[in-house]
């Protein structure tokens, strides 16, 4: 049984190659006046079909776009949605990156597509179904500061309706798959259940697209048996930071696929494809009724350049041991 | 009269388009490191008069001859490679460090620019050092068997630049360890490696926290074995002060009141306005008033301008409430 690749989130924005075009170089350029905004919009197009082309060759099964016009998952998509404002720098998590805060100042709804033009740039350059990423609602709220709503129930609701109205214009666009980053849903706590299906729920009922749960940096132990009833086609799980995920495999219901994050993206060291293969054999001798992926733990952004790259390579050579082996 | 409110920075200072120029000529062979040194040194002398202008009690280096504050030490520890860059937010890049190999201290890593820059002022120069936790948080590891392993190599090399520091005559002492307010189920590594760092010390010992989730690792913050704790208060609009009304802030504290992020010079009533809700809850000989952050991101003219505003409302609050230098 073939194994299919994927990334989960972003990719790094800098060339390996002298004299490819670098979107770090363009944007200086424009704060020195010596480009313009156009520029430097050529330069995230060039950047995102140069990620396109690694992922390609590798020979990657459904690449992501890579969010080359993003600072961060949260104020890009917060910025375009109504009721949000964006505040103060601090630390993304426990990594060395930082984002500005997104503020919730009034009520949250939809009022334009945020990323579907960006979608639709990826897919255009690509013969591969581009998979479309998006801030979970649950993480998003985390990771914002909430100055408006008197009960985090409500303003869940209200995010997970925006950004369904989101999925829903990728959807119209052409987006097939629909990965939505949810790293704080391995931090939640059981009491946290009803909140994470306040906020999912509406993003994921009746969705066209096949959807992606992508929990990096935990595993959601404590809230699954809510998130389990959910109509998500994948849990993406960060098995290299949380290997207790390990245990929810034989919990997720029939039908659904499990994109096992095991090329870790936080760190240099490169993992043996043979190893990895046999960690798929692993999750198969677990459920061998359901289908597989196989991801990375997290954004390749994390990582230079160079060595995003080995790994994107590694994980497509351990995917097709893992599918020599299983076919 | 009660005493305190001393003036300082966190560290890094912005380094003039010259040497910026002069950095890059020489990462591309146009330049020898002789005379990249020399421009570095006239750099440092300059911000060292500088600071002294404006009138901080406690100056600092202004680390015009570092670049990130994990590589540089890293560029000259025997264990770590240097990786390609990797963004740390919007257009900013650094070079992230990699274990590969045991981590060790061979040589002085800082010691001979903190006597050159001490050399230059009747002012004290802070001891400015980057922490195990931080050190080992921030790099790659493709050696260590476990982070604790990694960071206690660390913890012994940092302890011997330390007490070189202190054998030079440094009397203050700041060992940077922004990355500990993230794992709170680390801190007590975080507390055991920054122990090792600093023991056998009796200068006084800083550390610079940035960025964190307060609600988490406070008041358990406390328990860092330092004698103060700098902190960012203005980016966060001095939430801070509400968590020391229910838990009291015990040790001296560096009380961040410029957002180092924003080019927006700060006016004199809102830092004047931040110090008053400080002192609401933390008695004047507890406060050090600086910047949330290095100023190294913003403009020269950004950074001095800034201080020059921090400077004169503090000399305004003194007067206001009594306070003595």
């Amino acid at each position: 049984m073939k194994i299919e690749t994927t990334l989960a989130g972003s990719y790094p924005k800098l060339p390996t190659e002298p004299g490819d075009v670098n979107l770090r170089v363009a944007k200086n350029r424009r704060d020195q006046g010596k480009a313009t905004d156009q520029d430097v919009l050529e330069a995230v197009r060039e950047t995102t079909r140069r990620m396109l082309k690694i992922q390609e060759r590798a020979g990657v099964d459904i690449p992501v776009d890579g969010s080359a016009a993003w600072d961060d998952a949260q104020t890009y998509v917060a910025r375009g949605i109504g009721g949000f404002q964006i505040e103060g720098l601090i630390r993304y998590l426990d990594t060395n990156t930082y984002y500005r805060q997104p503020a919730i100042a009034g009520r949250i709804e939809w009022v334009r597509p945020v990323t579907v033009e960006d979608w639709k740039l990826a897919q255009s350059m690509s013969e591969r179904p581009v998979k479309a990423f998006l801030p979970g609602p649950y993480s998003l709220y985390r990771f914002s500061r909430d100055r408006h709503y008197k009960a985090p129930a409500e303003a869940l609701a209200d995010l997970g309706r925006a950004l369904g109205r989101e999925a829903q214009a990728l959807e119209e666009a052409g987006a097939r798959w629909i990965h939505f980053e949810e790293p704080w849903l391995g931090k939640a706590k059981s009491q946290d259940a009803a909140l994470v299906k306040a906020a999912l729920e509406p993003l994921l009922t009746g969705r066209k697209a096949r959807t992606v749960v992508h929990v990096p940096f935990g595993a959601p132990i404590a809230v699954w048996d809510s998130l389990g009833e959910l109509p998500w086609s994948v849990i993406g799980l960060d098995l290299r930071e949380a290997p207790e995920g390990w245990d929810l495999i034989p919990r997720v219901p029939k039908g659904r696929t499990v994109a096992l994050g095991l090329i870790e993206a936080r760190n240099t060291r490169l993992e043996d494809a043979a190893d990895v293969a046999r960690e798929v054999a692993r999750a198969r001798a677990l459920r061998s009724d359901l289908e597989y992926q196989l991801c990375t733990t997290a954004s390749l952004e994390y990582l230079p350049a160079d060595k995003a790259e080995a790994k994107v390579a590694r994980l497509a050579e351990a995917a097709r041991i893992a599918s020599r082996n299983g076919g | 009269m009660p005493r305190g409110l001393w003036t300082t920075t966190v560290g890094s200072f912005p380094k003039p388009p010259r040497l910026e120029k002069a950095r890059q000529q020489h990462a591309r062979g146009e330049l020898k490191a002789e005379e990249l040194e020399a421009m570095e040194r006239e750099e440092t002398v300059e911000v060292i008069r500088r600071q002294e202008r404006i009138g901080l009690d406690i100056v600092v280096d202004g680390e015009l001859y570092r670049g990130d504050m994990t590589t540089y030490f890293a560029e000259r520890m025997p264990g770590f490679a240097i990786s390609n860059p990797v963004r740390s937010y919007g257009n900013r890049y650094y070079r992230k460090p990699i274990a590969v190999g045991p981590i060790r201290r061979k040589k002085p890593l800082t010691v001979d620019w903190w006597k050159f820059a001490q050399s230059q002022t009747s002012k004290p120069v802070k001891g400015m050092l980057t922490g195990p936790y931080t050190m080992m948080d921030w790099s790659f590891n493709e050696h260590y068997p476990s982070r604790e392993a990694m960071a206690m190599d660390l913890a012994e090399a940092i302890n011997e630049e330390a007490l070189a520091l202190q054998e030079a005559g440094a009397k203050f002492i700041q060992i940077d360890e922004p990355a500990v307010s993230v794992r709170p189920e680390e801190l007590p590594l975080a507390v055991k490696a920054l122990a090792r760092a600093a023991q056998g010390l009796k200068a006084k010992t800083i550390t610079h926290i940035c960025y964190g989730d307060f609600d988490v690792i406070y008041p358990a913050l406390l328990d860092l074995p330092v004698d103060q704790i700098d902190l960012e208060m203005a980016n966060s609009r001095y939430d801070l002060l509400e968590r020391f009304r229910v838990h009291p802030f015990t040790k001296e504290i560096g009380y961040g009141v410029l957002d180092v992020h924003s080019h927006r010079i700060e006016t004199k009533e809102e830092i004047k306005e931040g110090l008053r809700k400080g002192l609401e809850v933390l008695r004047p000989e507890q406060i050090y008033v600086d910047p949330d952050c290095g100023l190294k991101t913003r403009t020269v003219d950004e950074a001095f301008a800034k201080l020059e505003v921090m400077v004169e409302a503090v000399r305004e609050i003194r007067a206001e409430k009594g306070i003595d230098v």
